[in-house]
């Protein structure tokens, strides 16, 4: 179950990307066109004579405004059409339709049960907004994320259905988007029910943040930050901003409701020594960590992602993190890790209410157009000059911040294993064995049939047509939902080329490397051949052979009369103990054993035992095994000059193990970067002691799998 | 019984090659070869005990030699450590 949460979210996280790609250039235009187009920045920077309304100046500067709000007025709907695009396993651009249909479809049943209710001033205050013109309920994403999960569930199970002969042209992917707008003039039905509860319960949180003080300013910060996401922040913080909940002041004889209202009054007025800090309190604390942390924490992101994957991100997270700064719209970055790493997410949230609060006791008084970017900063804190605004204060808490949001993104990525971008574990190592019976079934035929027997031999080793539910491929793996994994042969996978197969759950992944597209689409075609309702009779003699393997592989381990078995202790490629290219090891100088070639940095134990000592740099673990085996892992040749970096001990001296169990994790990349193989021996320190220590496996093994006999 | 002791030059410590070396030159000789440090102490033939040690750069471990040709292996143990560690 836990699995498949994290597998959904992990998907859910990917589907974002593509909207996201969108946002740092939204944002750019947004920021930097409104701005210069605020009549308040205008005048007070006596700017009125060159940009003026009817100017082309002012004009240019309107449109990048407004097609950068386009985008985040409408980011909703992206989203519903960006997640089902993500999440659909087939037929994409229906689920895409669909999700546009079904967005549309819940907003219009909201803004009904709205107009027959009594219209907008019915509702709550700041309740509702105007989407693509339909008034309806605010729900910012969320409501475009509930769309986009929908519609991908309901697209999965209905793009294939089959009706009856009369309706069948409304069949197949047709009635996808049919059933979405029933279903979706339902949900919006509900949520027009639903949503203003949890609005209610928002504002009452509004209440309690006033009657607390500097803790008040600190769960103000919070709670906006982590409303974000529900599209619930505008609920929570206009009030504040615009209404007698963020204060009451008389400035120049009038009476000024609202912290946003009284900070431009302010600004306005020749009257002002210093900015009420009791106003901008609800403001000043998003610059620290918009212009440091979060840029910081791109930074984090980018130094954590894989070696190769860096070019690709550094893109994407250079530019969300320059929109943070500069304009202080943050969403382009915070998606970006918000689903794949929620926890980072929260921490975020309470480090941003602390800001708010820090800012609050040093009296710091900058307040925003729209939000804490460095343009804002400067128009409204360092122009109007530290004695009035104590804008010194929001560098030197935002230096901190940056070291802060670095050093927590980076430790909790490294540490917790969070997918965030370039982290996404499809890589794999090249491939070190070839498989020869494979090679020689390529020379036997012609080269239009061998990928015919690829295809085959990988339709026969997931057990056949009919256990496939989806079929997928990225970057170097076939990934595969089958119906019953236990059907899965990872030999026969294994035999037509695949360096190594993961389960889990029901998904299945098989390790081809880059030429994994060009194996995905001969399998489709072969799956949409009538030669694939019986894989064998395309295999002939080379499943023959295949069936050998087995039976050979099946009956190896009943004819062991060993002692001592130890396990596999990775995923891998075994490699015999004399190959290994370091002469410590292949002179046997620490005793007899074997080497994998590991394809996941994952260092499993190989027999039930006692941990004797991990050594100080973690990339050696010396393992006394329950029958008196000495056992030395030992990940990778001359690691001991890493110092332990790119290691992580999961057990400590003296700890009892079973087979099995994790004991150190291991980047490979990050490794093989520093110029370090990773091999990793495993060695029988007390060969002495033994009469025979023999090898039982070659080629690709699985952790767990048998892999030397002790007698 | 002859002994000696050796500060640790080498700045990784007894890792695993320079311990599997260490094992192999005791196994040469006849005599009990134990190294102590910090209240341990381990055979030298024992290649995990030794590892178990933990032995670092800077830290002094002392060797006793104790047997029939205990003259000749704590001389060969002392090369040892100089030329390794």
């Amino acid at each position: 179950m836990k699995d498949r949460v994290f597998g959904v979210l992990q998907r859910v996280g990917r589907s974002f990307m593509l909207p996201i790609a969108l946002l740092p250039v939204a944002g750019l235009l947004l920021g930097i066109g409104s701005s210069f187009t605020n009549p308040t920045t205008i005048e007070t920077y006596n700017l009125g004579g060159i940009i003026y309304e009817g100017g082309v100046l002012y004009t240019v500067l309107d449109i990048m405004s407004r097609t950068g709000s386009a985008v985040f007025d409408n980011l909703a709907l992206l989203f519903a059409m960006g997640v089902a695009i993500g999440m659909a396993k087939k037929e994409k651009e229906v689920a895409a339709l669909s999700g546009a249909i079904a967005y549309l479809v819940m907003n219009t049943a909201i803004s009904v049960l709205i107009m027959a209710n009594g219209g907008v001033e019915a509702m709550a205050a700041n309740s509702t907004t105007s989407v693509l013109g339909i008034t309806t309920l605010q729900m910012g994403v969320f409501g475009g994320i509930i769309v986009g999960l929908g519609v991908a569930a309901l697209h999965n199970k209905f793009y294939n259905i089959e009706l009856p002969q009369v309706l069948a042209f409304f069949g197949g992917t047709r009635f996808v988007p049919i059933v979405c707008t029933v279903v979706y003039l339902i949900v919006g039905i509900i949520m027009f029910f639903l949503w203003p509860f949890v609005q209610l319960g928002i504002s009452k949180l509004g209440t309690l943040v006033l009657n607390s003080g500097y803790a008040g300013t600190w769960i103000y910060g919070t709670l906006e930050r982590a409303l974000i996401p529900f599209g619930l922040h505008h609920v929570f913080y206009m009030p504040f901003w615009q209404t007698e909940l963020g204060g009451s002041m008389i400035i120049d004889g009038n009476v000024v409701t609202g912290a946003q209202n009284i900070f431009f009054a302010e600004l306005a007025s020749k009257s002002t020594d210093v900015f009420s800090v009791s106003a901008t309190r609800f403001m000043s604390g998003k610059f620290p960590f918009m212009i440091f942390g979060l840029p910081a924490a791109a930074f984090a992101m980018y130094r954590a992602a894989r070696h190769e994957k860096k070019k690709v991100v550094g893109g994407l997270l250079m530019s969300a993190a320059l929109t943070s700064m500069l304009t202080g719209i943050t969403e382009p970055l915070e998606f970006t890790f918000i689903f794949v790493a929620p926890l980072m997410y929260a921490v975020h949230c309470v480090l941003a209410g602390l800001s708010y609060m820090i800012m609050h006791i040093f009296n710091v008084g900058v307040g925003m157009t729209f939000s804490g970017g460095a343009i804002d900063l400067t128009l409204f804190g360092i122009l109007q000059g530290n004695h009035k605004t104590n804008w010194i204060w929001i560098v030197i808490v935002g230096l901190i911040y940056a070291v802060v949001y670095y050093f927590v993104f980076y430790f909790m990525i490294t540490k917790m294993n969070l997918g965030t971008p370039g982290r996404e574990a499809d890589d794999i190592e090249p491939k070190l064995y070839r498989r020869s019976d494979v090679e020689a079934a390529k020379s036997d035929k012609s080269s239009g049939g061998a990928s015919d027997i690829v295809s085959a031999l990988i339709l026969k080793g997931l057990g056949g047509k009919g256990n496939l539910s989806d079929v997928d491929c990225c970057a170097t793996r076939l990934r595969i939902t089958v119906i019953d994994v236990e059907k899965v042969a990872d030999s026969l996978l294994k035999q037509s080329g695949a360096s190594g197969v993961i389960r889990k759950g029901n998904g299945v992944q098989v390790i081809y490397g880059p030429r994994v597209s060009v194996i995905k689409s001969n399998l489709e075609t072969f799956i949409d051949s009538p030669q694939s309702d019986d894989p064998d009779s395309v295999l002939g003699d080379s499943e023959k052979h295949t069936e050998e393997d087995r039976k050979r592989e099946q009956s190896a381990p009943s004819s062991s009369t060993a002692n001592i078995v130890m396990y596999s202790h990775l995923n891998g490629i075994v490699v015999m103990l004399e190959d290994v290219e370091d002469e410590v090891f292949s002179q046997k100088i620490l005793g007899e054993g074997i080497a994998v070639e590991p394809t996941e940095g994952k260092l499993y134990a190989p027999c039930d035992g006692r941990v004797d000592s991990v050594f100080d740099t973690k990339h050696a673990i010396n393992i006394l095994s329950a029958e008196g085996a000495e056992v030395l892992l030992h990940i990778g040749i001359d690691t001991v000059k890493l110092g332990g970096k790119h290691f992580e001990a999961h057990v400590s001296d003296g700890q009892e193990i079973k087979k099995g169990d994790l004991l150190i994790s291991f980047d490979i990349e990050a490794i093989k970067a520093e110029g370090c193989k990773v091999t990793t021996p495993l060695i029988i320190s007390n060969t002495d002691e033994y009469s025979s220590i023999t090898s039982a496996a070659q080629g690709k093994v699985l952790a767990g799998d048998e892999i030397i006999k002790i007698n | 019984m002859k002994t000696f002791s050796y500060t640790v030059k080498d700045e990784v410590g007894i890792h695993a090659r320079p311990a599997g070396l260490l094992a192999k030159k005791a196994k040469e000789f006849q005599s009990t070869i134990t190294l102590e440090k910090d209240g341990k102490s381990a055979a030298a033939t024992k290649l995990m005990a030794i590892m178990g040690m933990g032995v670092k750069c800077g830290d002094t471990v002392n060797i006793t030699v104790e047997g029939a040709d205990e003259d000749t292996a704590a001389a060969a143990m002392e090369e040892f450590f100089k030329t390794n560690l």
